[in-house]
C-alpha cells in the first residue's frame, strides 16, 4: 500500500520496545488487522540495541532536559571518549561491530517470559546464552590498596570449592540456602514469620551462625540490592535471593540466568515484531501517533505524523508513543518520577577472569554479575552487568559493562574502576568510549486510569536490572481485553508447517 | 441413531481427535511396512544398500528395536568382508587417497563408512542417551574399527570417542551408561598407545565432583582408578598416608557442605574400607595397613562424624555412619575407650525417630549390635 491514509484496524500499536512486540507477538496469530508503529527508525525503542554511531546519534537526540510532561524517557545523554592515539592506544572497532543495549536486564531460568517464547515458537530464532559467575568487588581498601575481587558462592558446589569458607561456614551457608530454597512453603511458615522482619546481618549471625561480616556482601550480590545491610529486612531480601537458587541449574550447571544474544531485549522484541509481521500484522518505522479522538461505534480515528487518518477498535502503547492526551489522566494519583542513572562503557580488555565456564565441559558464559562496594559514607553499591563480546554486543578482545543506579554518574565511575583494577591485568584496561545517561519514570503506574475505553497504555519498563515477571502479565492483560479469548491459550501457537500440513489434509 | 432429528455429534466443524488418530494410523502403517520389508530383506539376504538405508529409517523410529542393530551389523560385516575381498584394481585416485592416510583402500572404505555409522549414531545418542543399544553399537564400530584398521587410524576414532563421551558426560554427568563407555574408551587408547590415563582420569573424577557434588558415578570411579594411581606413581608409605589424609578431607569438606547427600556417605565408607584387610573389593591405600593404623583412622573419623552432628542433628546418614563406625571400632578394638553402648543406644534412637519406616531394619541392626 503507498499510504495508509482512511486504512481500517482492528489494533494499531504504538512503539515497538518490549511489551508492545510482545503483545503483537502474542496477537500475531488472532486473525485480527494489526498496524505496528515505531516514530523511531529502527526497531526496540526504549529497549533497542544501538551499533557506536547509533548511540551517539541517540545521545544527541537526549542530551538535554527531559520534555516537560514526559511520563518515561531518557535525558541527560553524553558520550564520552578518550583521545585516540593516546598511550593505552586500544582502538574501537568499526561501529556496526556494537550492538549495544538500553535494555541489557537480567533474564532468571525460571522468568515467565521463557515457557512463553518456547510456546509461541519464537525460541529457536533467538540465542541465549548463559550469566555464569556473580562476583563482589571491595572498592574500600586502604590508601592506593588493591581492591579485591571474590567470586560470589551461588550454589552448593560452589560452597563445596570457596577455600575461605572454614567447615562451619559451609554448613551454615548451605543451612541459610536450604531454607531459601524453601522459604515460603508450609514447613517453613513458623521459622519465616520469626525472622522476616529482621535486618538480614541479624539474622544470619543469630539464627544461621554465619558471621555476618564476610557472609553478607555475596548474599546481597544475589539479590541485587543497592543498598547496604543495615536496613535490609529478611522479608525483602530472601525471596530475591531465593530466585536465583530456583534458577540455578535449570538450563545447565552452576548458573542461574541467560540473556540475548547480539544486544539484550532488543532482540526479543525483533523476534517478536518479525512473528506478528509473518501473521500479517503491517510495519511502519519512522511514524508515530499525533492524536487519536473517539468516532462514532466505539472506533477510534487516529491522525498519524504525517498526517494521514487511520481508523482502529483499539489502540495501545507505552506512555510516551500515546498521544499526551490519552491515559494515563494526568489527574490520576499523584505520580512522583524515579530518576535512575545508566551507564554503558566499552572496556579495552575481554575480563576473561570474569567468564569462567561454570562446570565442566560446560558452555562459557557470555555474562557476569558484578556488585561493587563504593566504600562511600552512604555504603553505596553499584551493580555492573558485563557482558563479553560472545554476546555480539562488541568485537572480541573488548567487553561491555552495564550500570543501572539511584546514585551518582561519579559512583558508577568509581565503580567501574575499581572493576578494572581489582581483576589485575597487565596492561590495566581502560574505557575508551563511554554512554551515560538519565532514565525518567514516573511512577505509580495505575493500570485502571491507564484504559480509557479502547485505549490501553502499557506500562514502561522498569528500570529494576532484572526483567520481572510482571513484565509478561502486564502484555496478557492487555491482550485479555483486546481477544476476550480464555487466558491458557495466551502464547500458545502451533508451529507455522504443522499448521499447513492439517491443512492439506482436509482439502 | 439420530434422536427425534438432533444429529449425536454437534455443529459441523470436524472433530480434531478425529484428524490426530487417522494421522497416527497412517504412520502406524507406515511404520509397520518399513520393519516388514526390513525383515523380509534380511531374511532374504538382500543385503543391498537399499536395505542399510530403510535398516536407518527404522532405526530413527524406533532405536530400542534391538534386533534391527544386529541386522545393521550383519549388513556392514558383509560389506566389510566384500571390501576386503575385493578383486577389481581399484581408482587411481582412490588409492592416493588412501596412501594419504597410510591405509589401503579397502581400509579406507572401511574407515569411511564406520565413521559415516558413527556419526549416523551422534544424533540419536543425543535423543536417547539412555538406550543401551545405541552404546552397543558404538563400541560395536570401534571394535570392528581396531580389528580392521591400522592402529595409528583406530586410536583416533577411539581419542574422538573419549571427546564425544565427555560431551555426553557435561549434559547428563549422572548417566551411567556414559561412565561404563568412558571406562571402555579409556582402557582402549591405554592399550593402542601403551601409556597410562590414569592420572587424567583422576583429575577428571575431581571436575566433575566439583561441578557436581551428588555425583554417585564420578566418585565410584574415583575409587576404581585410586590402587592403580598410587602404584603408578610408586607412592611409598608417606605419601600413601599423605594422599589418604588428602581424601578424608576432601570427602570431610564435602559432608560439611551437604550431609543430605548419600553418594557422599559412600565414599565415605569407601575409604573406611580400604582399612579393612578382610575386605577384597577395597584395596588398602595404606602401606602398611596395621591395626593400629585402622584405629587410629576409626577414632578419627568417630570424631569427625560426632562433629557434623552439631547444626544436623536430622540427617539420618550420620547416625548410620555412626553406628557402623562403633561397630568396626569395637572389632577391633574391644576394649571401648572411644565408644559407649549408651552412646550407640541413643544413635539407634534417633534413628528410629528419622526414618520409621525403615524400623524392621534398626530392630535388625539392634539385634546386630547386641542391644
Amino acid at each position: 500500500m503507498d499510504t495508509l491514509d482512511k486504512t481500517e484496524w482492528d489494533v494499531i500499536i504504538a512503539g515497538t520496545g518490549l511489551l508492545q512486540s510482545l503483545l503483537a507477538l502474542s496477537l500475531s496469530r488472532s486473525g485480527k488487522q494489526i498496524l505496528h508503529l515505531d516514530h523511531n527508525t529502527y526497531y526496540g525503542g526504549h529497549e533497542a540495541a544501538l551499533s557506536l554511531s547509533e548511540a551517539e546519534e541517540w545521545a544527541e537526540k537526549h542530551a538535554g532536559d527531559p520534555p516537560a510532561g514526559a511520563r518515561s524517557c531518557f535525558a541527560q545523554a553524553s558520550v564520552t571518549k578518550t583521545a585516540e592515539g593516546d598511550a593505552n592506544g586500544s582502538k574501537l572497532g568499526f561501529s556496526r561491530a556494537y550492538s549495544l543495549a538500553l535494555a541489557p536486564q537480567l533474564i532468571y531460568a525460571r522468568s515467565n517470559l521463557l515457557p512463553a517464547l518456547v510456546s509461541s515458537r519464537t525460541h529457536n530464532q533467538l540465542d541465549f546464552q548463559a550469566v555464569g559467575s556473580w562476583f563482589v568487588v571491595n572498592g574500600a581498601t586502604e590508601e592506593g590498596g588493591q581492591p579485591r575481587i571474590l567470586r560470589v558462592p551461588s550454589g552448593r558446589e560452589d560452597v563445596f570449592g570457596d577455600d575461605s569458607l572454614d567447615l562451619r561456614a559451609k554448613r551454615s551457608l548451605m543451612k541459610f540456602m536450604r531454607f531459601v530454597a524453601s522459604y515460603d512453603e508450609e514447613s517453613e511458615e513458623a521459622r519465616w514469620a520469626e525472622i522476616k522482619n529482621m535486618a538480614l546481618g541479624h539474622a544470619l549471625r543469630s539464627k544461621f551462625g554465619l558471621n555476618s561480616d564476610a557472609a553478607i556482601t555475596p548474599l546481597l550480590a544475589l539479590a541485587l540490592v543497592e543498598g547496604n545491610s543495615a536496613d535490609l529486612t529478611v522479608e525483602f531480601t530472601v525471596p530475591r535471593i531465593a530466585r536465583h537458587f530456583r534458577s540455578i541449574g535449570m538450563f545447565g550447571p552452576g548458573f542461574s540466568a541467560v540473556l540475548p544474544k547480539w544486544g539484550g531485549l532488543a532482540e526479543i522484541a525483533q523476534v517478536a515484531c518479525r512473528a506478528c509481521a509473518v501473521g500479517g500484522g503491517v510495519y511502519v518505522l519512522g511514524k508515530g501517533i499525533r492524536t487519536a479522538t473517539a468516532s462514532a461505534d466505539a472506533k477510534y480515528e487516529v491522525e498519524l505524523s504525517d498526517g494521514e487518518v487511520v481508523t482502529t477498535t483499539w489502540l495501545t502503547g507505552c506512555p510516551d508513543d500515546l498521544p499526551s492526551a490519552a491515559p494515563p489522566s494526568t489527574t490520576s494519583s499523584p505520580s512522583k518520577t524515579q530518576i535512575v542513572n545508566r551507564a554503558i562503557y566499552i572496556i579495552s580488555s575481554s575480563l576473561d577472569s570474569l567468564f569462567p565456564p561454570t562446570s565442566e565441559g560446560g558452555p562459557v558464559p557470555a555474562g557476569a554479575v558484578v556488585r561493587v562496594d563504593t566504600g562511600t559514607a552512604g555504603g553505596e553499591a553499584v551493580n555492573v552487568l558485563a557482558h563479553s563480546s560472545d554476546s555480539g554486543e562488541c568485537p572480541s578482545g573488548q567487553c561491555v559493562l552495564y550500570t543501572s543506579s539511584m546514585g551518582s554518574k561519579e559512583s558508577q565511575d568509581n565503580a567501574i574502576q575499581y572493576l578494572i583494577r581489582s581483576v589485575n591485568e597487565q596492561p590495566e584496561p581502560h574505557v575508551p568510549w563511554k554512554l551515560q545517561y538519565q532514565q525518567y519514570i514516573s511512577y505509580p503506574f495505575d493500570a485502571e486510569a491507564a484504559t480509557t475505553s479502547n485505549i490501553i497504555c502499557l506500562p514502561p519498563l522498569s528500570a529494576d536490572i532484572v526483567l520481572g515477571d510482571e513484565v509478561l502479565d502486564a502484555v496478557q492483560h492487555v491482550w485479555q481485553q483486546t481477544t476476550g479469548v480464555p487466558a491458557d491459550s495466551f502464547m500458545k501457537f502451533v508451529a507455522r508447517g504443522e499448521e499447513s500440513v492439517e491443512e492439506q489434509d482436509t482439502m | 441413531m439420530a434422536s427425534h432429528g438432533i444429529p449425536r455429534v454437534s455443529g459441523g466443524t470436524p472433530d480434531k481427535s478425529e484428524q490426530a488418530r487417522e494421522k497416527e494410523q497412517k504412520q502406524i502403517e507406515q511404520y509397520k511396512a518399513l520393519e516388514k520389508s526390513v525383515v523380509e530383506r534380511v531374511r532374504s539376504k538382500d543385503y543391498s544398500n537399499d536395505t542399510f538405508q530403510a535398516t536407518s529409517q527404522l532405526l530413527t523410529q524406533n532405536p530400542e528395536y534391538y534386533t534391527i542393530w544386529n541386522y545393521r551389523r550383519l549388513l556392514l560385516q558383509d560389506v566389510f568382508a566384500k571390501e576386503q575381498d575385493r578383486k577389481e584394481q581399484p581408482e587411481t585416485k582412490d588409492i592416493e587417497a588412501a596412501e594419504k592416510e597410510g591405509l589401503t583402500p579397502p581400509q579406507r572404505e572401511i574407515s569411511l563408512l564406520i565413521k559415516e555409522d558413527l556419526q549416523f549414531l551422534v544424533p540419536l545418542l543425543k535423543q536417547y542417551p539412555k538406550c543401551y543399544w545405541i552404546w552397543n553399537h558404538r563400541s560395536w564400530l570401534l571394535g570392528t574399527a581396531t580389528r580392521l584398521l591400522p592402529p595409528r587410524n583406530s586410536s583416533e576414532l577411539w581419542q574422538s570417542e573419549l571427546g564425544l563421551v565427555s560431551k555426553m558426560l557435561s549434559l547428563d554427568s549422572r548417566n551411567f551408561h556414559g561412565w561404563g563407555y568412558r571406562r571402555e574408551v579409556v582402557a582402549e587408547i591405554e592399550r593402542l598407545s601403551a601409556s597410562s590415563m590414569v592420572e587424567k582420569e583422576f583429575g577428571y573424577t575431581t571436575k566433575m565432583i566439583q561441578t557436581n557434588l551428588s555425583n554417585f558415578s564420578a566418585w565410584h570411579y574415583r575409587s576404581q582408578l585410586i590402587p592403580r594411581l598410587l602404584s603408578e606413581r610408586q607412592a611409598d608409605s608417606e605419601a600413601r598416608r599423605a594422599f589418604s589424609d588428602a581424601e578424608f578431607e576432601l570427602i570431610t569438606k564435602a559432608l560439611y557442605t551437604d550431609p543430605y547427600d548419600q553418594s557422599l556417605w559412600f565414599y565415605h565408607g569407601y575409604l573406611m574400607s580400604t582399612l579393612n584387610p578382610a575386605n577384597a573389593q577395597a584395596p588398602p591405600i595404606l602401606d602398611p595397613c596395621t591395626n593400629a593404623e585402622r584405629l587410629h583412622y576409626l577414632e578419627q573419623e568417630i570424631e569427625n562424624v560426632k562433629d557434623m552432628l552439631d547444626g544436623a542433628e536430622d540427617c539420618k546418614y550420620i547416625y548410620q555412619s555412626l553406628l557402623e563406625l562403633s561397630e568396626r571400632y569395637l572389632e577391633v578394638e574391644a576394649g571401648n575407650k572411644v565408644v559407649i553402648s549408651q552412646e550407640m543406644m541413643a544413635w539407634l534412637i534417633e534413628l528410629r525417630k528419622i526414618d520409621p519406616l525403615r524400623v524392621g531394619r534398626w530392630r535388625d541392626l539392634e539385634v546386630k549390635l547386641k542391644f
